[in-house]
């Protein structure tokens, strides 16, 4: 039954991607070329990375709202370590965005307050941290190694490094998701804490895990970003949050935990990326249109999938 | 054990409602006149000042590209911040007329909402659609890597305005067309000095970090206060991230720690209208703390006729006519000056009546 229920949720997002793209394929000769596809992914594959952790803490019941700030932090201090050579600019912002995500999970785990609050302290912490760090927001480091660069901006088979990385982390945390006792117990905690607790899943190291891997992976994205911008923007993240949820959540993963895949979590962040490519396409909408677009097209698909979803509970299986 | 399972699912209705509220909340305008954006009126037009100091020269044989026709060329221009606050209004505005007044159908144009990663896409995605010439008004000066990389393979010139990109000139970009900020900076420096008779106290509100506009316009104020005006103490300086709202919010801040403070410096019209919003909240008299700021809008100039701002110094935003100017003769296969810098005006008590003709 569940399955079942799931089953709709993913395809549905994948179905509403294939006919955006179909419809932007046959409508946009721009859209239907080898350089967009690549311009595509490769700006779609942070987003990725960040809605891949979000997945994990989603399913949970979890959310975490300090991706986007790690993710500017870790881009900050990706370029800053990037003087120390390319070990550096990649461990040291994996470091510190698993530290921050450490904070939120012993916090989530151990002192029973809510998610929301516990990564909002560190959404405005870790924000402070990188102003901090570039006096104010001012200073922007420049990349210095030029291996970190090329992990960035290089490319294997023509396609770029971030999409590789992004696609080979999906396929990995599927597994881990699917065939290992941590995803089981994911699925285990977000499904029903106190039963899993009762069936004696350790709920509180879960957590841990997840917000971890979280902050690891959003701290990972903006390392790459900063990678391929060549610099340690600090005009980054206000917002990214909200459009990993928005992303994981298009992709068919309930709020309340418990039931989704990462393969939704691709087609969600795919889609968002596919409707601004699109609406860069027709070009000349004004801002604030974009944004009605935008908003009004996740609206429907999530309805939609929503309805998909009663309907198929209700009817036997 | 259910109440705890009902808290979670509310919570989560809760989020997927701030979520959904989110996505659609950066819709919401501003109903505020922003007047005529003035491309036809001549005297509103952008003046070219001068060449800029210490840059180079560019032509179209250097840069390696190919010389096209601007009528029929596929053109591309890239808006960093959504059109709410004049400024960029009146930019975008600029672009537009300016090319349809040209014969240029082939325009697009993209805005990044503020996101810097947006516009990179942005601009990647044009250079992918074929543009010929880019025009873009950057978000932050750092961080243009893969743009650079596309569109040098394609020898694409782009034209930055109203801020710099820092790159190599001739090779990374054509060329930048904006004001002397540290000028700016150095010009409400002045009519601070004067407002204040030297003496007294200040806060800056700050532009956003990261990107020129802001370090100059500080530079340039405190620079030409500490020659001119040093008893004109410095004592408060936070970002307001040239947004009304924040500017309101600093300014509040401001006015609960140091009630005595004499001037307000902003940074741009929009932090000062937003300050002089956190005055009227205080119950302060219009004229009872000194503003000066920068831009030129509408609603500032108004404010200098109603007492509230003291001075405002301009920065012209109808890049348009400079911008295909520039870009004509650059095809044509004209030298091209790495800077070019514009000349703008100054907006005081004696003058903001009229001014109001050409303020946008």
């Amino acid at each position: 039954m569940k399955l079942s229920v799931e089953g709709v949720q993913k395809h549905g997002a994948l179905a509403v991607l294939a006919l955006v793209t179909l419809v932007g394929l046959l409508a946009f000769p721009g859209f239907r070329t080898v350089d967009n596809a690549g311009t595509l992914l490769v700006n779609a594959a942070p987003l990725g990375l960040i809605a891949l952790g979000m997945t994990f803490v989603i399913l949970t019941g979890g959310i975490d709202l300090s991706v986007g700030s790690v993710f500017v932090l870790g881009g900050v201090v990706a370029a800053w370590a990037s003087q120390y050579g390319f070990v550096a600019a990649l461990v040291v912002p994996l470091l510190v965005g698993a530290a921050v995500g450490l904070v939120n999970g012993v916090l989530v785990a151990r002192t029973n307050m809510a998610p929301f609050i516990v990564t909002l302290a560190t959404l405005l912490g870790a924000r402070g941290l990188m102003r901090a760090v570039s006096t104010e927001g001012s200073t922007t480091y420049l990349v210095e190694s030029q291996p970190f660069k090329t992990l960035g901006n290089g490319d294997l088979l023509g396609v770029k490094w971030p999409v590789w990385i992004a696609a080979v982390l999906f396929v990995a945390g599927s597994v881990v998701l699917n065939r290992t006792g941590f995803g089981q117990a994911v699925y285990a905690v977000g499904g029903n804490t106190d039963a899993a607790r009762l069936m004696g899943v350790p709920v509180a190291a879960t957590q841990i895990r997840v917000y971890a891997l979280s902050g690891l992976l959003a701290g990972f994205a903006g390392a790459l970003n900063a990678a391929r911008l060549g610099s340690g923007v600090t005009v980054l993240g206000i917002g990214t949050e909200l459009d990993a949820i928005a992303a994981v959540v298009i992709g068919g993963t309930l709020l309340t935990g418990g039931a989704g895949a990462l393969s939704g979590t691709i087609a969600g962040v795919l889609l968002l990326g596919v409707i601004q490519n699109l609406i860069n396409q027709v070009g000349d909408v004004p801002t604030a249109y974009q944004q009605v677009v935008s908003g009004a097209f996740l609206a429907v698909v999530v309805v939609a999938q929503t309805s998909l979803t009663r309907l198929r509970s209700v009817a036997p299986v | 054990m259910t109440v705890m399972i009902g808290r979670r699912r509310s919570t989560a209705a809760a989020l997927a409602t701030i979520g959904a509220f989110a996505l659609l909340v950066g819709a919401c305008g501003k109903a505020e006149e922003t007047g005529g954006t003035g491309t036809d009126n001549a005297a509103a037009a952008q003046q070219t000042a001068s060449a800029g100091p210490g840059g180079g020269t560019c032509t179209l044989q250097q840069y390696g590209g190919q010389k096209i026709d601007l009528k029929t060329a596929k053109v591309g221009f890239s808006q960093s911040e959504k059109e709410a606050n004049p400024f960029r209004t009146a930019e975008t505005k600029s672009i537009q007329d300016e090319a349809a007044k040209l014969g240029i159908t082939n325009l697009t144009v993209t805005n990044a909402d503020s996101k810097f990663n947006k516009q990179i896409a942005d601009v990647e995605q044009m250079i992918d659609q074929g543009v010929q010439l880019l025009v873009v008004a950057p978000l932050n000066s750092d961080g243009w890597d893969p743009v650079f990389k596309k569109a040098a393979a394609k020898k694409i010139p782009i034209i930055t305005i109203d801020r710099k990109i820092n790159a190599k000139h001739c090779t990374d970009f054509l060329t930048f067309i904006g004001s002397d900020f540290y000028e700016q900076g150095k010009r409400a420096a002045r009519s601070m000095a004067k407002a204040l008779d030297n003496k007294g106290t200040v806060a800056i509100l700050l532009g956003a970090p990261g990107n020129n506009v802001t370090t100059q316009r500080t530079a340039g104020f405190k620079d030409e206060i500490a020659k001119i005006a040093p008893n004109i103490k410095i004592d408060f300086e936070q970002t307001g991230n040239f947004s009304r709202e924040e500017g309101q919010k600093v300014a509040e801040q401001l006015l609960q720690s140091k009630p005595g403070i004499s001037g307000v410096y902003a940074e741009n019209d929009e932090m000062a209208l937003g300050a002089v919003t956190a005055l009227k909240g205080a119950g302060r008299k219009a004229g009872d703390v000194k503003i000066v700021s920068i831009d030129g809008t509408r609603g500032a100039v108004q404010g200098i006729v109603d007492g509230w701002i003291y001075g405002v110094v301009e920065s012209n935003p109808r890049f348009g006519p400079l911008a295909f100017q520039t870009a004509t003769k650059f095809f044509a296969g004209e030298t091209v000056n790495e800077n070019i810098i514009i000349s703008d005006r100054e907006y005081d008590q004696a003058t903001a009546k009229d001014g109001l003709a050409v303020a946008y």
